[in-house]
């Protein structure tokens, strides 16, 4: 009976779309729409752009770009057999429904479905929907029926993301508790200036873990005991931040620490103020670079449209993940910053190369991020893997070029420390961490046959 | 012929006032155009290289004005300071035409950049001398601060280098004093940093000297002048950011003191001359809080006390669009940091106005006076422009380029030219261009008796600009003060007042030599029951310099009683029915009527109240545990877990002598105090311990089991619990042996209050219990109830949900003899639940309470107007934060899950313009609701101007729950034959929240004493510390502040009570936070 039901439905769909191709074909010739790894980059790209204007800190970043991916990536999965769908492999996600209409161009549905989830994530609303309606003309000229087939598909994919993506506690870490500052604890985090932010994203540890069993699955080792006596370990870190960073600084702007520095400082919200001027230089951040480096790669390596999914995808997971690990520990450790700490003790004038960010200070994010990445675009594109880095040109920075992604990942990891932002402990446990999570990732997420 | 011309004189008036009427439109002020005037000065900017906004800080800040007789003709002439252009200096020809004599004159100046200019008359020849400030040594500016040496001819010589006064460093404005009372004026110089604030340093960095920022106290030996900084005990740090500077003998001792206002995060100074050539700041001593980015200032005296009051501008502007695309205040930690951390003290980013009194302690009241937010403003200059014997204020303001645009923070999201404005030394155009500007129209209040001033809005027929420095002097001699305001790229303004035909009074003094013009001299003016108080130190508005003669407006009254001379060398001269509407040159007598004055006013000797702290070996002391409700709560206006401690004075071992319970906070010990005839002995048991965890709100003392002993019953609540905390239940304590403590109730809810009658009439004690809210959820409306005592064991009678309960009383309201209850609380109105045959029915509106809600925090009986019945009095929140409240233009908060995350937000919103718009900016609101708002408004700018509908949108509008304030006022309920009428208090008693009350029998007969005063807001509203205590005799019998000996200003009392000690009644005032107080009552 349902069988038969189903056959009866198969026919009128099949009527229907003999009825229809018969019209289509009268019409002038309706070729598919072709989308390609470019317009996915634009679609990637759009939403960097618009998270720049909107200001988004590095951890909801991260949120950000993985979702639209995964819900790309289930629809490319469900037509391509190399790969596997995530459901079952991360946290709480279900089965996207199936196209049903053949109409449907998976590749494209997979692009809208991308733009619509990021659409949902960002603030600024109207920025994506002028890009997506510009290319919804295009498509919708070149094959209105696919278009309409495809977009009412990746409408659909996109309202069935949206109720797990829902579920992951972000709402819910939107109303908890500020962080408390308390000045009296010596060791704990304080705002820094200029600007003297609240601590951003003091429950993002409660955020749903997409591979990792749970925040704390990788926890790193302590940092050394907190002492300002001279030649403690913590005291030798602190005065390793000073003297490396005056080091650099009379070197001079040249410097290649100060390059290095620069290149991978990726904060969203760089507060200056000049005179009686404010205002914010806003960057991409630690992920958004990452995100970058796996466009570079993708394109270096020709992959076609449905393994640039992957390679997104797999990437911003471990991006997310990596995150969730280090926030959880920023926030057990909550770690004073070097700069209070040379202003308070050592040199009242002193100011790191980087504007310190607001969040505690161990682990390094950046590390940890930069070692999880690496570790995933590793498995996905191999080790010494050559790239030349453009990320930062939009914002006036220079090319570099690195043998591999790991190598990569060292330098924006030690970058933190000629900033003048992190000890040298969040530096490594930060990459140890970050490699960690990466690991799990790549060993515990099967994507591909 | 004498009558004829009375007649047509008469009849010309009239004329003349029709003619009046067509052209002015009866504004306050006239303005005179440059082509009539001759007052064709510009303050024209042109930026260059190092002369931008970007290199120099303070480019906008514009140039000063000075106004004096420089030749001594009776008129009053006028000079412009230009900051790039010449100077220029214009001879008064009489009936408002002036003539530019500034190039014969040789005062164009040299210097790169000016700032501000003086007049005063430095060697003592009888002519004004001018000084010009200059800002050199950076960014290229050259030259140096220049002092015009008057040739007495409309020439000038330039002599700074003679006098010690050419300095090279960052100077805007001096002024001229007689500091050590040698008889001849040194100077203060006004010097400020120019760098960029990045970092707060220390606030102790201030007693590194600077010589370029730092300001600079000059002694004049002789047409010579010394820089005696250092040993006189004047700041010169890097980071003194001065802006202004005001001489007033603040604390009446005879000396002048200083007042300097300093922009960001410096505080200002406030500097009290010792008498011996030495300073002692004492800000924090004396002012509760600050503005913030300090700019202009001014002093008088206001009120009309005989002590001189400050106003100090600041940025907080009034329009709504401005207002909520413009950043704000610090956040409440931020606060707590730069405070506690960094040391300094408690600034808002508003003007302040501070009333000064007997104690020289300042309660600030600019936002209950009605001038908090006048935005960008510069000049204040306080002076009786209406001559109606109140001091008016006029408020220059403006900006060309609004920097704390938070669009323009946020969103200039072109990098390129953020990347240009980072790295390049010249502005850009089209930086610049994206910022918005701030031209607008100067204010104009006119005062009132006290301290409120009514903003007139359409004073004058005047454009928006960028008005800077100005100055008043009257010009045209009709009997009115006249205003020059100094305008970037405009045309200054010459506003001619139009009040003339009132009554005035003009004083233009001779002091001696070196001193001529008799700087320093206070005249004091008495008119029937009115002191009008006048100090001579002319360099008043900002980088600015007014009219050496004093000006009193006198009303009606065409007649004055007398005046009163205070010369420099504390001489009195009185002048005994000196003609009024006339201009009086009053000339020093010497040594021949020499008379030392007793008119240095001190602090009333006839004290009510007489602190006494040795009835305790230690005094006991109340700790609030730290706990920040707003980090958990975003949207609070108010803390919740502030409210304790309990107090209850009682008999608790039975020997005849009343015992002290305090409560405490969350982990703190309650503590309790039995006393003997030897005095207090302190209850140690380890259950203070066992209970430590409690938050202790409201407590009494009663026998609840009728065994002879009483027992102590405390309210538990507190903002930091919620849920089934045990903690939140109300308990017994008893004491036998040792202490011992049961559970009252089983509500688990935030208690705040518990009071004690017998109304069943059968022997015991009967409990009223009043709950608040819940913590985690603030606008729940719990239940209420009366715990009904039925020998020894109660049942609850629900009075329902009355509403976010505070305090109540048992009274007998109707006059049946069976006591009734008034219960009253925040967001809710007074309640008058009548007893009916021991039940309880809410009556409220029969007895006249309608559209009553206040902030109400406390209620007593009393019976204020010597009727013989009861009137009750009632503590609200007070008029004096940003809260605004009136019957038609009520408070309202909505009370909601507005994001659908299963937790409920609170929402204030209040009336501007006839329209409701919330009170919280857009980066408060979502930070509690982020998807919510940042969804909606993607720009500070789309947000702004935003109603309240607009904003929730008309769904939640309509389906949350709504809660209204009506009146914030304290005041009293008058029993008019048995129907309420709500009174409101006079405005000094509208200052601060009233948060308790108690009865006191003093020397002055029964009175009701109220304290009050509130910390726990966030930064927006400030600091609720002003109020100093009022002594209620009657209705028209009040006295208030440092008179009655209390010290409770800038602490925060949240629990009175009165014991008696050796048949004496003391007084126990509870300081929240801090140490509680004991005063013998006399």
């Amino acid at each position: 009976m349902e069988q038969f039901s189903f056959m009866r439905l198969s026919k009128v769909v099949l009527v229907i779309t003999i009825l229809y191709l018969g019209w289509s074909c009268a019409s002038p010739k309706a070729e598919d729409v072709i989308v390609t790894q470019d317009d996915y980059f634009s679609a990637v790209d759009k939403v960097t752009q618009i998270m720049i204007h909107d200001i988004f800190s590095p951890p909801v970043a991260s949120r950000i770009y993985v979702y639209p991916n995964i819900a790309s990536y289930e629809i490319m999965a469900l037509q391509n057999k190399s790969y596997n769908s995530l459901v079952g492999q991360v946290e709480g996600l279900t089965a996207i429904p199936a196209p049903r209409d053949i109409n449907v161009n998976t590749q494209l549905s997979a692009l809208i479905a991308h733009m619509e989830v990021s659409k949902t994530l960002i603030f600024s609303e109207d920025k994506l929907e002028q890009f997506r309606d510009s290319l919804y003309g295009v498509w919708a000229s070149k094959n209105e029926t696919q278009f309409e087939a495809s977009q009412a598909y990746a409408l659909e994919v996109a309202s069935h993301m949206k109720v797990w993506i829902d579920k992951d506690n972000y709402s819910q870490t939107r109303t908890m508790p500020k962080f408390n500052v308390d000045a009296s604890v010596a060791s704990r985090w304080q705002p820094t200036p200029p600007a003297y932010m609240d601590g951003i994203e003091p429950h993002w540890n409660k955020i749903r873990t997409l591979s990792i069993d749970s925040a704390s699955q990788f926890k790193p080792k302590s940092h050394p005991k907190f002492a300002l006596d001279k030649g403690s370990d913590f005291h030798n870190e602190l005065m390793e931040v000073y003297n490396v960073t005056n080091n650099i600084t009379a070197e001079g702007d040249d410097s290649e620490e100060i390059e290095i520095a620069q290149f991978w400082d990726c904060n969203p919200y760089v507060s200056v103020t000049r005179g009686h001027f404010m205002f914010a230089t806003k960057k991409i951040t630690p992920g958004a670079h990452w995100i970058g480096i796996t466009k570079i790669a993708s394109q270096k390596a020709n992959l076609s449209f449905d393994e640039t999914i992957y390679a997104f995808t797999k990437t911003s997971i471990g991006i997310f993940d990596a995150f969730i690990s280090c926030w959880d520990e920023k926030y057990r450790s909550n770690l004073i910053r070097p700069e209070t700490l040379i202003n308070q003790h050592i040199d009242e004038k002193w100011k790191p190369i980087l504007q310190t960010p607001p969040f505690p200070e161990y682990t390094s994010g950046h590390s940890v991020v930069s070692g999880s990445a690496s570790t995933v675009l590793t498995s996905i594109f191999g080790d010494n893997f050559q790239f030349d880095d453009d990320t930062e040109v939009a914002f006036g920075l220079p090319i570099r070029s690195f043998e591999s992604f790991n190598k990569a990942a060292e330098e924006a990891a030690i970058s933190r420390l000629y900033g003048g932002i992190h000890y040298m402990a969040a530096i490594n446990d930060g990459l140890l961490q970050g490699r960690n999570v990466g690991k799990w990732v790549t060993n515990s997420l099967k994507m591909k046959n | 012929m004498n009558k004829l011309v009375y007649k047509y004189s008469g009849l010309f008036c009239l004329l003349m006032l029709l003619v009046n009427c067509e052209k002015n439109n009866n504004q306050r002020f006239q303005i005179e155009k440059p082509i009539n005037s001759g007052l064709d000065f510009s303050n024209t900017l042109k930026d260059t290289i190092g002369q931008n906004i970007l290199d120099y800080l303070y480019y906008y800040n514009g140039g000063g004005v000075a106004i004096g007789d420089i030749n001594n003709d009776g008129l009053s002439d006028v000079f412009f300071v230009s900051n790039q252009n010449k100077n220029k200096l214009y001879l008064n020809k009489g009936n408002l035409k002036f003539e530019d004599i500034s190039e014969t004159a040789q005062i164009e100046g040299k210097s790169t950049w000016n700032t501000g200019v003086s007049m005063a008359d430095i060697n003592g020849d009888g002519f004004l001398d001018i000084y010009v400030c200059a800002v050199v040594g950076t960014n290229g500016f050259i030259g140096h601060n220049e002092l015009f040496i008057n040739n007495g001819d409309n020439t000038f010589a330039e002599r700074s280098g003679a006098y010690g006064l050419d300095f090279t460093n960052y100077s805007s404005k001096a002024t001229f004093f007689d500091y050590d009372l040698d008889g001849d004026l040194d100077m203060y110089l006004l010097n400020h940093a120019i760098h960029t604030q990045e970092s707060y340093g220390k606030s102790n960095i201030r007693a590194n000297r600077n010589d370029l920022s730092g300001d600079k106290l000059l002694r004049n030996d002789g047409n010579r002048f010394t820089d005696v900084s250092e040993a006189a005990g004047i700041f010169g740090g890097p980071n003194g950011y001065g802006l202004d500077v005001s001489v007033s003998d603040f604390n009446n001792d005879g000396f002048p003191d200083l007042y300097i206002s300093n922009d960001f995060h410096e505080d200002d100074y406030y500097y009290l001359n010792n008498g011996d050539g030495t300073f002692k700041e004492n800000l924090k001593g004396a002012f509760g809080h600050v503005s913030k980015f300090s700019m202009g200032n001014d002093v008088a005296d206001i009120n009309n006390d005989g002590y001189a009051d400050i106003i100090s501008l600041d940025m907080l502007p009034e329009d709504e669009m401005v207002l909520k695309s413009s950043a704000g205040d610090d956040n409440v930690q931020l606060q707590k940091l730069r405070t506690e951390t960094f040391g300094y003290h408690y600034q808002y980013s508003r003007n302040m106005l501070q009333i000064n009194g007997p104690g020289h302690r300042f309660t600030e009241t600019a936002l209950l006076s009605g001038i908090a937010a006048t935005d960008w403003s510069w000049s204040a200059l306080i002076a009786d422009y209406n001559n109606d014997g109140h001091q008016d204020l006029f408020i220059s303001n403006g900006i060309p380029k609004r920097p704390n645009d938070l669009d323009y923070i946020n969103y200039i999201s072109d990098s390129q030219i953020s990347k240009k404005l980072s790295t390049t030394n010249f502005i850009d155009k089209e930086a610049l261009n994206l910022m918005p500007a701030g031209q607008l129209k100067n204010y104009y209040f006119e005062g009132e008796k006290g301290i409120r001033f009514n903003p007139v809005s359409d004073f004058a027929d005047h454009q928006a600009s960028f008005s800077t420095g100005a100055a008043y002097g009257d010009l045209d001699n009709d009997g009115d003060l006249d205003l020059i305001v100094n305008n970037i790229n405009q045309s200054a303004f010459l506003y001619n007042n139009q009040t003339a035909q009132t009554n005035f009074c003009a004083v233009a003094l001779r002091y001696t030599d070196k001193n001529l013009f008799g700087i320093g001299t206070k005249v004091t003016l008495y008119l029937g029951e009115k002191e009008l108080v006048r100090e001579l130190f002319p360099q008043r508005g900002f980088q600015s310099s007014s009219d050496p003669r004093l000006h009193f407006g006198l009303g009606k009254n065409s007649t004055i009683d007398s005046l009163k001379i205070l010369w420099p060398d504390k001489t009195e001269q009185i002048i005994i029915s000196p003609e009024a509407n006339t201009f009086l040159t009053i000339s020093y007598e010497g040594e021949a009527s020499k008379s030392i004055s007793k008119n240095l006013k001190d602090a009333s000797t006839d004290l009510v109240f007489v602190r006494e702290d040795s009835l305790l070996n230690t005094p006991i002391v109340h700790v609030e545990n730290d706990y920040t409700d707003f980090n958990r709560h975003k949207l609070l206006h108010y803390k919740l877990s502030d409210r304790g401690p309990a107090l209850a004075i009682g008999d608790i071992d039975n020997n005849g002598l009343d015992d002290i319970y305090l409560g405490s906070s969350k982990n703190q010990q309650d503590q309790l105090y039995l006393q003997t005839q030897d005095g207090f002995n302190k209850v140690k048991d380890s259950l203070f311990n066992t209970i430590a965890i409690n938050e202790s709100v409201s407590a009494q003392i009663a026998d609840v089991n009728n065994d002879g002993h009483k027992d102590i019953i405390i309210g538990h609540g507190g903002g930091e619990f919620f849920g089934s905390s045990e903690v939140l239940n109300n308990t017994i304590l008893k004491l036998n042996a040792t202490l011992k403590s049961t559970q009252l109730s089983n509500d688990f809810e935030d208690t705040a209050v518990i009071k004690t009658a017998d109304f069943d009439n059968d022997g015991d004690t009967d409990l009223f219990v009043g709950n608040a809210t819940r913590s985690n959820d603030f606008g729940f409306i719990p239940e209420s109830y009366i715990l009904v005592n039925d020998g020894g064991s109660f049942s609850k009678q629900s009075l329902g949900e009355l509403g976010m309960v505070r305090d109540a009383i048992w009274t007998d309201f109707n006059g049946d003899e069976a006591l009734d209850l008034i219960v009253v609380g925040e967001w809710m109105q007074p309640s008058f639940l009548v007893q009916d045959d021991e039940r309880f029915k809410d009556v409220s509106s029969d007895y006249g309470i309608n559209a009553l809600n206040g902030l109400w925090r406390c209620i007593s009986s009393f019976d204020i107007d010597n009727d013989g019945d009861e009137d009750y009095v009632l503590g609200n929140w007070g008029e004096n934060s940003k809260f605004q409240a009136s019957p038609d233009a009520p408070m309202l908060m909505y009370y909601a899950d507005f994001d659908n995350n299963s937790k409920t937000e609170t929402i204030i919103a209040t009336k501007k313009d006839n329209q409701y718009y919330p009170l919280d900016g857009l980066d408060r609101l979502s930070n509690q609701l982020s998807t919510f708002f940042k969804k909606k408004y993607n720009s500070y700018k789309d947000f702004a101007g935003q109603t309240i509908e607009q904003v929730l949108g008309k769904d939640h509008i309509e389906s949350a729950k709504l809660f209204k304030v009506h009146t914030l006022q304290s005041g009293y309920l008058i029993n008019d034959n048995g129907s309420y009428r709500f009174m409101p208090f006079e405005e000094n008693l509208q200052v601060a929240p009233i948060n308790s009350m108690t009865k006191v029998e003093s020397k002055k007969g029964k009175g009701l004493l109220l304290a009050g005063n509130y910390k726990g807001v966030i930064p927006y509203h400030g600091k609720l510390g002003g109020f100093k205590g009022a002594l209620i005799l009657d209705s028209n019998t009040i006295i208030v502040g440092d008179e009655l000996g209390l010290d409770f200003y800038d602490k925060v009392i949240n629990q009175l009570g009165v014991i008696k000690i050796n048949n004496k009644d003391y007084l126990i005032a509870v300081v929240h936070n801090g140490t509680v107080q004991f005063y013998e009552i006399k």
